[in-house]
């Protein structure tokens, strides 16, 4: 179908529109004194242009960047860290991490889940915090280089094949066809990903879909970092399973009654798909390109 | 897969309770910690070593008895060094967890350790091997492991280090059969 397809390109194309922000303690605040008191008109300057990225910097020490839903930050924040690590002491700089409103956000998690999970209520631009000293060891992973991204990002396909297809497909495809799916990924190739992305949404013609689906669920509220458990696309009687069906079997707090009042969202992707929508449809059109769901409930906003 | 190479996450369960059973029985300090919401859970142990130049020394709980995995070796000496405590300037206590969690997307129980001083300030996976002793590294970089990596704790959602098997199953057969045996 036509429209499935352009599904598929939606959610590899969706951005959010992020503010970064240096983070200023005591001594660098004495410094920037100049820069300070400035009006809301903003003079736009921009930096550098990838083919769908365009930097632009708002003063010395912010920048505002539109971030792919689908990558990880660490990934796409490359010029940031440069641009600011050329107004910083050398002895300063140990490595890069990124908080919002005080959480620090997990490098290993695809921003539009961050964004979705803890951001979505508020209004744009998303505003996030740079910081170079005090890593917190206890709440975030090490990024110690590009190959420990597209490790976690190799084992994150690895496992959702394990549940689709026992990883039968993808150990067999070659060496070369997971870097194509990492450069796919690293240079927004939506093409170049799909190519060989298509391969792991396919199952047997005798079975009605995956074999598991790859999903995680998302809550603020809980310590636990998120839900996963095996669960079939299609039940005993071969009927679908749907994202209701789901919910109500792993996360049933997120379902409301259907006489009260809307007290939660589950969110993908930024919209709210209707609790009818087969899961085996979402698992191939609305993952993240590891091939997971990763499904945020939030507090219906109140406004 | 087939049935008799991976577990299902009850049979996990049961065979973590007997493993438990038979800690208690050793004398070794192995616990079940059930998740906030009780639905599922892991296996955990911490060890305290006070670490003092290259002389390692136990505190707390015995740990005597064999356990089934040997990366738990590696942070032990053999019976004879462990009496020893010596005293001396700049020792320092190190806290070992150890957690055996079940993976249902490949069906296998997942250790995952990390290792940190006592006032919360973790080790590096550097530091950490820096205090195997010399005769257990030989062993552990033969052994039926791929590597370590750093990852996020699924129940905790803090950074542990993860042991990664790639031969999972040749591994945990023994253990389990062992576990059977003994507790008939």
């Amino acid at each position: 179908m036509t429209d499935d397809k352009d599904v598929l390109r939606d959610v590899w194309f969706g951005r959010i529109p992020t503010c970064f922000t240096l983070y200023q303690d005591e001594i660098t605040e004495r410094e920037a004194e100049p820069y300070y008191g400035k009006d809301s008109s903003v003079s736009f300057n921009v930096v550098s242009s990838l083919p769908s990225m365009m930097l632009y910097t708002l003063e010395w020490n912010r920048i505002l960047l539109l971030l792919p839903r689908v990558s990880y930050l660490t990934l796409v924040t490359d010029k940031v860290k440069k641009h600011f690590q050329k107004v910083m002491r050398q002895e300063d700089i140990s490595e890069i991490w990124f908080e919002y409103e005080g959480t620090p956000l997990k490098w290993h998690y695809p921003i539009g889940l961050l964004f979705d999970l803890l951001a979505s209520s508020s209004a744009l631009p998303w505003n996030i915090t740079v910081h170079f000293k005090s890593f917190p060891e206890k709440d975030l992973l090490h990024c110690p280089s590009k190959d420990a991204i597209e490790a976690h990002f190799m084992s994150c396909m690895k496992e959702a094949d394990a549940l689709k297809h026992k990883s039968q497909v993808i150990n067999e495809m070659q060496k070369k066809d997971h870097k194509q799916l990492w450069m796919g990924l690293q240079n927004d190739r939506f093409d170049q990903f799909w190519a060989i992305n298509r391969k792991l949404m396919e199952y047997p013609a005798e079975e009605n879909g995956f074999r598991y689906i790859p999903f995680r669920i998302y809550q603020t509220t809980t310590e636990r970092p998120f839900i996963q458990k095996l669960f079939r696309p299609v039940a005993a009687d071969g009927q679908l399973h749907t994202l209701g069906d789901l919910l109500k079997e792993v996360c049933p707090s997120a379902i409301d009654p259907e006489d009260g009042e809307k007290k939660n969202q589950v969110m993908i992707h930024g919209i709210e798909p209707m609790l009818e929508t087969p899961l085996q449809w979402l698992s191939e059109h609305l993952s993240y390109p590891d091939n997971f769901l990763h499904i945020s409930i939030i507090p219906q906003p109140t406004d | 897969m087939e049935e008799d190479e991976f577990i299902g996450e009850k049979t996990f369960q049961r065979y973590c309770a007997e493993f438990i059973k038979h800690s208690q029985q050793i004398g070794d300090s192995w616990e079940w910690r059930p998740s906030k919401d009780c639905s599922d859970g892991y296996m955990c142990k911490i060890h305290f070593q006070i670490k003092n130049g290259s002389v390692m020394s136990h505190l707390g709980a015995s740990t005597h008895g064999q356990t089934c995995l040997p990366m738990e070796e590696a942070f032990e000496l053999p019976l004879d060094d462990c009496e020893v405590i010596e005293t001396a300037a700049a020792s320092e206590v190190i806290k070992y967890e150890y957690h055996v969690l079940y993976s249902c997307s490949y069906q296998v129980p997942v250790l995952y350790f990390r290792a940190s001083f006592l006032d919360g300030r973790p080790l590096t996976l550097k530091d950490i091997w820096e205090g195997v002793h010399e005769c257990y590294k030989m062993r552990l970089l033969q052994g039926p492991w791929d590597t370590i990596t750093q990852q996020e704790h699924p129940i905790l959602g803090q950074p542990f280090f993860v042991l990664h098997p790639c031969k999972t199953n040749e591994f945990m057969t023994p253990v389990l059969k062992n576990s059977q045996k003994i507790n008939k």
